[in-house]
């Protein structure tokens, strides 16, 4: 990951930006929506490893003095799924892909829920994101992370 | 599939108010299927869009209107290894890769 972070560093021109958007370590909540009506359900059990091993890397590379933190934006981004089998594949997905614990009991609990409904209902998972800004530090404007002690 | 990822916008609202997007060289990192790819142009960016995986970037054309293409391009290509020269981009953008 810091590599990574060093080649963006190098392909930003001097005043360049970089924009780090990501989940945020937050647990997701999910939930039914009813004519427009949502009612939450359940909450994920996710694991935040590998967002705390990213954060770790950012703060590495700004103590380094390649960038400065310029702002934060949190905001929810939701996921909405009209049918059981829609939330099944994305939830294999993100369980396969994030390395997470298996969710296979959320998957029954949003069965049972489905089941009790008879209005046209939708699965929805909310969760924030984290947008972060980092601007790129230069030997002009570097004013951290360059202490060569 | 019915999948709708944000619909409510908050995604565009934040990009929006973090930078001035019209105009300017982005590079996308982890592009995936260019769903992040196709907001970014309509906010008016030249987009360098690249991922690892060569499957999601034939999605990510497949998928790509042709009033953005023009100001998008995929590539394979992966985050540790970029095939641009210094200095080419005003913003680069991790799209859920770090």
């Amino acid at each position: 990951m810091v590599h990574a972070l060093h080649e963006a560093h190098r392909v930003l021109n001097a005043d360049g930006i970089l924009i780090d958007l990501r989940p945020a370590a937050v647990h997701r909540q999910v939930g039914m929506e009813k004519a427009g009506q949502y009612q939450p359900l359940s909450v994920m059990r996710e694991t935040f490893a590998d967002d705390y091993a990213a954060n770790r890397s950012v703060a590495a590379i700004a103590r380094q003095g390649l960038f400065k933190a310029d702002g934060r934006v949190r905001f929810e981004c939701n996921r909405t799924m009209d049918s059981l089998a829609e939330f099944r594949t994305w939830l294999d997905e993100f369980v396969t892909l994030g390395k997470q614990p298996s969710h296979s009991w959320l998957v029954r609990r949003v069965e049972q829920a489905l089941h009790a409904e008879r209005a046209k209902t939708r699965i929805v998972v909310r969760g924030s994101l984290d947008l972060r800004v980092l601007r790129k530090s230069t030997p002009a404007n570097r004013s951290v992370g360059t202490d060569q002690r | 599939m019915t999948l709708r990822i944000d619909p409510e916008q908050n995604e565009v609202r934040a990009l929006k108010q973090v930078a001035n997007w019209r105009g300017k060289r982005v590079l996308e990192i982890g592009c995936g299927h260019g769903r992040l790819t196709r907001r970014l142009a309509r906010l008016g960016a030249q987009v360098q869009a690249i991922d690892p995986d060569a499957a999601l970037i034939r999605l990510a054309r497949q998928g790509l209107p042709l009033s953005f293409a023009p100001r998008v391009r995929f590539h394979v290509g992966t985050a540790g290894r970029l095939k641009y020269p210094s200095g080419a981009f005003d913003l680069v953008v991790f799209s859920w890769v770090l």
